[in-house]
């Protein structure tokens, strides 16, 4: 029955229009940031950007990428926040309980498609960005000897993982938002607010709280760690909220009237 | 409200096979009460009517019977599989609920796609719901460019998809053109033809009286009447509508037949009087009206609409309902 909701989830997702826009333009906008690291990038010394003999180490391939984590995460959870969302509000979501009344597999379903959905484009635009970075790196004159060698490729799948791990994650949240507030609009506008504002306001009053806000917790999975949250605490904290988003979703999904 | 009997549940004679069958069905949304114990009996086989006028709870039930709302009180029966089991019953229910609603971008066809993989149903289907609603040509379109008949089609088609045993169309006229609903009073027959079961909800009483076998009315979330069409109509009197030759004798008739005890409307747009034929027939008032110097230009025996029963069973106007609407007396 899940299956059943995830290829006709799917059936909806694969549309043009939502397929290029999502994947063509996460592509574009992780090679744009690669772009502007490389072409940004100081010779030597320890700033705001890498320099080019940061990038030219073995961890280098993944340094623009990473750098991107917030603006996949914004993009992952506006498109699942609006796929749940949109159900209520075109009212179809009346259409699918009748064909599949058991509602958790509805749910489940949902899930699956949307996140392998959010995953593909998401490892589509880090193969291009890649091919991006290959070409910036010769035209900087940085050698990509390192990036191909043991360790490099190395820390590239653990990157990969990683962001992967966040992509699952804001998805999952954006999804339960959606089914919350039951309008696309206003999930995408209140998970931003949250991610780019709240956050950032609430880590300003009081910087210790920062490591357990949900957008703080993903990026910190996203990255790999960082000097301050550790990956495993960043990996915890970010678990436990998508626990409970899926708990409360399911929770509210399985009882609610459906009058939309 | 007093409730007809035929109606309470049981006025189904023993044997007959029900395909919705509800007791005491209540559902409220905080203090207020939308439907209020509803006892359904709708026969296995039957066009049943589902009428009532706007906010008469039609679609809380239907949405009840889909399992979209869970019933505050009461249980029931679809098909043999109890309300509380949706899945039970709902692989042979199809449905169309209040306004058609599919992903705008997608095609008609990927649409039902998408809910025939949703139901584990054959894809291969598709085609021919798509061919039986009338929607083959312009079933690779994108919904958003569809008309609204053509949406409503697609809603019916979407409906058939499971091959259905039962039946809900919910205002299936609703924003059609006179043509789209003389077409849609056809393939919902048809359906029957086919030996489905299809409950019909409108608020167009005189839309359900040409389609419908049986009928279920509702008003303020109760249940005013239900069972055969041709029952109620058997019960209901019939009215004789006269004209007088010259219209301005229409008072002085109307009069005449008040002080012989007749209870008569006049209808100014007609030029006519309508007469409550409760123990008088036609030639009665004929002889009545000649005999005071009254020449007839019409005289005929008409059978209560549904609306009127409508209107007599819950003793209120036309109130809520869309006006002139009653249309198609069945003579």
């Amino acid at each position: 029955m899940t299956w059943a909701a995830f290829t006709s989830e799917w059936t909806k997702l694969k549309r043009r229009t939502l397929l290029l826009a999502t994947f063509v333009g996460l592509a574009a906008a992780a090679s744009l940031f690669v772009i502007l690291i490389f072409s940004q990038a100081p010779a030597t010394g320890h700033g705001g950007l890498p320099s080019l003999q940061e990038l030219a180490r073995p961890n280098g391939l993944i340094i623009g990428v990473t750098r991107a984590t917030m603006l996949l995460g914004i993009v992952a959870f506006g498109i699942a926040a609006a796929q749940t969302a949109s159900e209520y509000s075109l009212g179809t979501l009346r259409q699918l309980l009748v064909r599949q009344p058991r509602r958790i597999a509805l749910l489940a379903g949902k899930m699956l498609g949307v996140l392998t959905f959010l995953l593909l484009a998401f490892l589509f635009a880090a193969v291009v960005a890649f091919a991006v970075a290959v070409v910036a790196a010769h035209a900087r004159h940085v050698s990509t000897s390192a990036w191909f060698s043991g360790t490099g490729l190395s820390d590239l799948f653990t990157a990969l993982g990683d962001i992967s791990l966040a992509v699952v994650g804001y998805s999952i949240l954006g999804l339960a938002i959606g089914q919350f507030l039951r309008s696309a609009v206003f999930a995408v506008i209140t998970g931003l607010a949250w991610m780019i504002a709240v956050e950032n306001i609430i880590a300003r009053i009081d910087p210790s709280t920062a490591k357990w806000l949900p957008g703080a917790a993903l990026e910190t999975v996203a990255s790999g760690g960082t000097e301050g949250p550790t990956f495993s605490h960043g990996l915890l904290v970010g678990a436990l909220y998508v626990v409970v988003a899926v708990a409360a979703a399911a929770f509210t999904f399985t009882r609610a009237d459906v009058t939309a | 409200m007093a409730v007809t009997q035929a109606t309470r549940g049981t006025g189904q004679a023993p044997g007959v096979r029900l395909a919705v069958e509800t007791k005491d069905l209540t559902k409220t949304f905080g203090d207020r009460t939308v439907v209020d114990k509803v006892d359904l009996a709708i026969p296995a086989g039957s066009v049943c009517g589902f009428v009532g006028p706007n906010g008469a709870g039609k679609t809380t039930t239907i949405r009840m019977l889909l399992g979209l709302i869970r019933p505050t009180a009461g249980r029931g029966s679809i098909l043999g599989g109890s309300l509380t089991e949706p899945a039970s019953y709902l692989r042979k229910v199809g449905a169309l609920i209040e306004a058609p609603a599919f992903y705008p971008q997608l095609s008609g066809r990927d649409n039902l796609k998408a809910l025939a993989r949703l139901g584990q149903l054959n894809v291969g289907g598709v085609g021919s719901a798509l061919a039986r609603a009338g929607l083959t040509e312009r079933a690779d379109d994108k919904y958003r460019s569809y008309s609204l008949g053509m949406k409503q089609r697609l809603g019916i088609a979407a409906a058939l998809l499971p091959d259905p045993e039962l039946l809900i169309l919910d205002e299936p006229t609703n924003g059609l053109d006179p043509a789209g609903i003389v077409e849609m009073r056809g393939l919902i027959r048809s359906f029957a033809d086919d030996g489905m079961t299809v409950l019909v909800s409108s608020h167009l009483i005189s839309e359900i009286e040409q389609i419908c076998d049986y009928v279920v009315m509702i008003r303020a979330g109760r249940l005013v009447h239900q069972g055969p069409v041709a029952d109620l109509r058997a019960t209901q009197q019939r009215d004789v509508i006269i004209a007088p030759e010259h219209d301005e004798d229409r008072e002085r008739l109307a009069k005449i037949l008040e002080a012989a005890g007749c209870s008569t409307t006049t209808q100014d747009a007609e030029g006519t009087v309508r007469v409550a034929s409760e123990g008088v027939s036609a030639a009665d008032l004929n002889r009545l009206a000649a005999s005071n110097g009254i020449t007839l230009r019409q005289l005929a025996e008409q059978t209560r609409s549904l609306e009127r029963a409508f209107f007599a069973l819950t003793g209120t106007d036309d109130a809520g309902l869309r006006p002139g609407q009653e249309m198609g007396a069945i003579k």
